[in-house]
């Protein structure tokens, strides 16, 4: 495809030369005629004979621009009509009443009409117009440069261990489950798992993370980044279409081929635009003919007005900020899966953060254990039966339970558990050792109509520090108690001062009681929160913040427990850990799983969705004041009408600004955040 | 040269007979209805998808100028598979994209490039070329909703 592009570029630039040559000619040979008809000695008369004008026009129309003449004619028989039926119209206008002139001019004089030729005319507007398709295709060619230059990111070979020696062999031939080995200064090049050895890795091309990542033995590593100081050996998992690589380049593919809601009328206008241009042409025509009788006047008129519409600057004004802005995207990690979602991300005036794991660093851990019960159980039967319980719980803070008590215990073994019970949003139950065993949030134990009067105290004091709270409670009565604290991310505080600066309203939902909730929001920033909201009401929190009028509301989350709120929300931002790109109900994956890639991701969607108004309204100014000015509307008013080969150039070069408009999207940088002094 | 001045030879009224002035108008309107009615009005219904092995439904598409054809039926729900076939080398049609379905195909030329479309809904889905000048309709239609207004009518 490429080399294609590349051939058809070549062939376009010789054409573009030739027809220039041959029309400097053409013009050179009428300017006699053109001024005043006198005799000019430098130039020998055959050199302005019409017929001359004629032999050199004739090869410039049919020749560098027959593709024009075989598409419009081809298009004509698929009742269809483009930009070639207007530039074939109009120059064959143009030539063919020239070629009249030339062949019966004493028709014309009996008429009493001029015998002037056109033939100048018509080959420059062909010339300014294969100029211009010229300087669109490589305009356009650099839209897509960010896949381009994606794609080259892969290396082309791998050194692979077979039967322990190091060969070098195609990316290709690498299989899943192939040892490979990578040097200092190397890339990495498909994905894996280090095996042996440790490294620095840079990322920043494939997830927008600056700094360089650490890695050792069990670490996964993405294809295509850069190895900086150590070697190590590492196991293949993915290969060709599986990649990291392969998936952001074909997720960005598909975002291109998507369309926003603003192209769907510009798709419109542009279905029944050559036809109704045409109408124009022909209704500018007969009006100047019934005005003044002049025949050729008129069909000046008529061909200024055919060239000069463009439904290219139209048709081009969407799709192309729309790739360079995707691309861009790609480049800082954050990966638009549509049109649509780059177009709403704009628009969100509020933004939903989930605190596990979005705004904390999801891994929580047990900062405090106190049993409450004097003369009740030991601490290492507590220890073991929490464990017992919480091993088959999946809720987050569970897997740090279970860490910590059996960091405590002295032997690893669990209790078991009969009859165990998960209560959504509350805790776990079950029966261990003939004994009611709960493990759960001081809420749930209120509900039940417990007596919690010797938990108040040390909930208040740990939920005033930013932990949720885990009581356990046998046969009824409060035995101990468990503080678990999630640390936040570096980056959090300043993405969120970020959003707020970009005038967003931030808000934090979180399944934890709602002091701590407050407690974590106070330390980012965060003046709304919404508390103690189960996983599965997050989604309907969303439609009522949507309900609310507070929309379009954009929620942040993993991506897995917050599937359905990602897909309720106008847009859902998935923050992905680095290996996983494709997540499914999300509109825009932020690769590196850093906050900061959320306001960046908004900057760069205002940058494009301003750029497309741009585009549109210049495409539209553009053909709304060109048309009736080449119909000659003003010359009633100003005595002047625009001649063909200006329309012609006008036309030419307006898709070119189109293009040359979106291309200005490559200097986006998103705005860097303060870094964190921690 | 650029703007033509009203001054200019050119610029000149000439007394026209009515009835010549009459036939240019009317040929005029007759050649703009006529116009019109060629590239927006509807050109018999499209072409329906034939049959081909293991329930896929198949059509080729010729990519000269335009899409031949550039309006076809196919049924809701069964795996559908369409050709392009290209043979202009114009530049603008070497890509063809199917919006609504997230797709981009890249055409060579003067050969027969292969897509697979999931048509799960009714419905009207537009595609076009790369540069959004070429342009088809894909119209997926529910069998079963058509059987029952069959029924009804008979």
């Amino acid at each position: 495809m490429e080399r294609e592009l590349a051939r058809e570029r070549t062939l376009l630039r010789r054409k573009v030369s030739v027809a220039a040559v041959l029309t400097v000619l053409v013009v050179v040979s009428s300017l006699p005629h053109m001024l005043g008809g006198g005799h000019h000695s430098f130039l020998p008369l055959w050199f302005t004979s019409p017929w001359t004008q004629l032999i050199l026009t004739t090869l410039v129309l049919f020749w560098c621009g027959r593709d024009f003449f075989t598409g419009a004619v081809s298009a004509f028989r698929q009742h269809s009509a483009d930009m070639n039926t207007l530039v074939a119209a109009g120059t064959g206008i143009a030539y063919l009443t020239s070629l009249f002139t030339t062949l019966f001019p004493q028709v014309l004089i009996a008429e009493g009409l001029p015998t002037d030729i056109y033939f100048e005319t018509a080959a420059v507007i062909l010339t300014l117009v294969l100029l211009g398709r010229l300087l669109e295709a490589r305009a356009r060619g650099q839209t897509s440069e960010a896949i381009r230059r994606l794609l080259q990111l892969q290396p082309p070979t791998a050194r692979v261990l077979r039967n322990g020696q190091p060969v070098d062999v195609p990316v290709s031939m690498v299989v899943v489950g192939d040892l490979v080995q990578v040097r200092p200064g190397e890339k990495i090049p498909v994905d894996g798992e280090v095996s042996e050895g440790s490294s620095w890795v840079e990322e920043s091309m494939l997830t927008g993370e600056p700094t360089p990542v650490a890695k050792a033995a069990g670490d996964a590593v993405i294809g295509a980044s850069m190895n900086r100081s150590g070697s190590f050996t590492f196991r293949v998992s993915r290969v060709g279409a599986d990649t990291v690589l392969a998936q952001i380049v074909e997720l960005v593919r598909q975002a291109q081929s998507s369309r926003t809601q603003v192209q769907r009328l510009a798709d419109q206008v542009v279905g029944w635009f050559v036809p109704v241009v045409i109408a124009l042409a022909i209704t500018a025509f007969v009006v100047w003919f019934l005005i003044s009788g002049n025949a050729v006047l008129a069909m000046l008129f008529l061909v200024s007005v055919l060239v000069i519409a463009c439904p290219c600057a139209l048709g081009l004004a969407t799709p192309t900020s729309i790739m360079v802005a995707s691309g861009k995207g790609a480049e800082n990690g954050l990966i638009f899966r549509s049109a649509e979602a780059l177009e709403t991300a704009g628009k969100l005036r509020t933004i939903v953060l989930d605190k596990t794991g979005t705004l904390t660093r999801g891994q929580p851990e047990v900062t405090d254990f106190e049993r409450l019960n004097g003369g009740g159980l030991p601490a290492s039967t507590l220890l073991a039966i929490t464990a017992a319980l919480e091993s088959r719980s999946e809720h987050p803070l569970a897997e740090a339970l279970v860490t910590y008590a059996r960091s405590q215990m002295k032997d690893g073994a669990l209790t078991a558990v009969e009859g165990f019970e998960a209560v959504a949003g509350r805790g776990v139950q079950g029966s261990i050792a003939g004994q009611l065993v709960r493990v759960g949030t001081p809420r749930w134990f209120e509900e039940l109509g417990i007596d919690t009067t010797t938990l108040k105290p040390l909930v208040d004091r740990l939920e005033a520090a930013a932990c949720s709270v885990a009581a356990v409670v046998v046969d009824g009565r409060i035995e101990a108690c468990f503080g678990v604290a999630d640390p936040l991310k570096t980056s959090s505080a300043a993405a969120v001062a970020a959003l707020r600066r970009l005038g967003l309203q931030v808000v934090m939902l979180s399944g934890d009681a709602r002091r701590t909730a407050e407690v974590v929001a106070a330390q980012v920033g965060i003046e709304r929160v919404i508390a103690e909201v189960r996983p599965a009401d997050k989604s309907s929190m969303i439609r009522k913040l949507q309900e609310q009028g507070d929309g379009p509301v954009a929620m942040v989350g993993d991506g897995i427990n917050d599937a359905p709120a990602l897909a309720q929300a106008d847009v859902g931002l998935a923050m992905g850990t680095g290996t996983d790109v494709a997540i499914a109900a999300s509109d825009i994956t932020l690769i590196s799983g850093n906050l900061a890639g959320v306001p960046a991701a908004i900057e760069l969607s205002r940058a494009a969705m301003a750029n497309i108004r741009q585009n549109l309204f210049f495409a539209f100014a553009y053909n709304v004041a060109g048309i009736p000015i080449a119909a000659g509307l003003l010359f009633p008013l100003t005595g002047w009408l625009l001649s063909p080969m200006i329309a012609g150039a006008a036309m030419a070069f307006s898709s070119v600004s189109v293009v040359s408009n979106a291309l200005r999207l490559r200097n986006f940088r998103p705005t860097r955040l303060p870094l964190p002094t921690t | 040269m650029l703007i033509l001045a009203a001054t200019a030879p050119l610029w000149r009224t000439i007394d026209q007979p009515v009835a010549l002035k009459g036939l240019v108008a009317m040929v005029g309107l007759l050649l703009i209805v006529w116009e019109l009615w060629w590239f927006l009005g509807r050109h018999g219904g499209g072409v329906t998808a034939r049959d081909g092995e293991a329930g896929v439904q198949e059509i080729t598409i010729t990519v000269d100028g335009g899409y031949a054809p550039s309006r076809f039926q196919v049924k809701a729900g069964r795996p559908l598979r369409l050709s392009f076939h290209r043979i202009d080398p114009s530049g603008c049609v070497a890509q063809v994209i199917f919006p609504d379905f997230h797709k981009t195909l890249d055409l060579p030329l003067e050969a027969t490039t292969s897509l697979e479309l999931p048509p799960t809904e009714a419905g009207v889905y537009p595609f076009h070329c790369g540069m959004n000048m070429v342009r088809g309709v894909l119209e997926v239609v529910d069998e079963n909703a058509n059987n029952q207004s069959a029924k009804r009518a008979s």
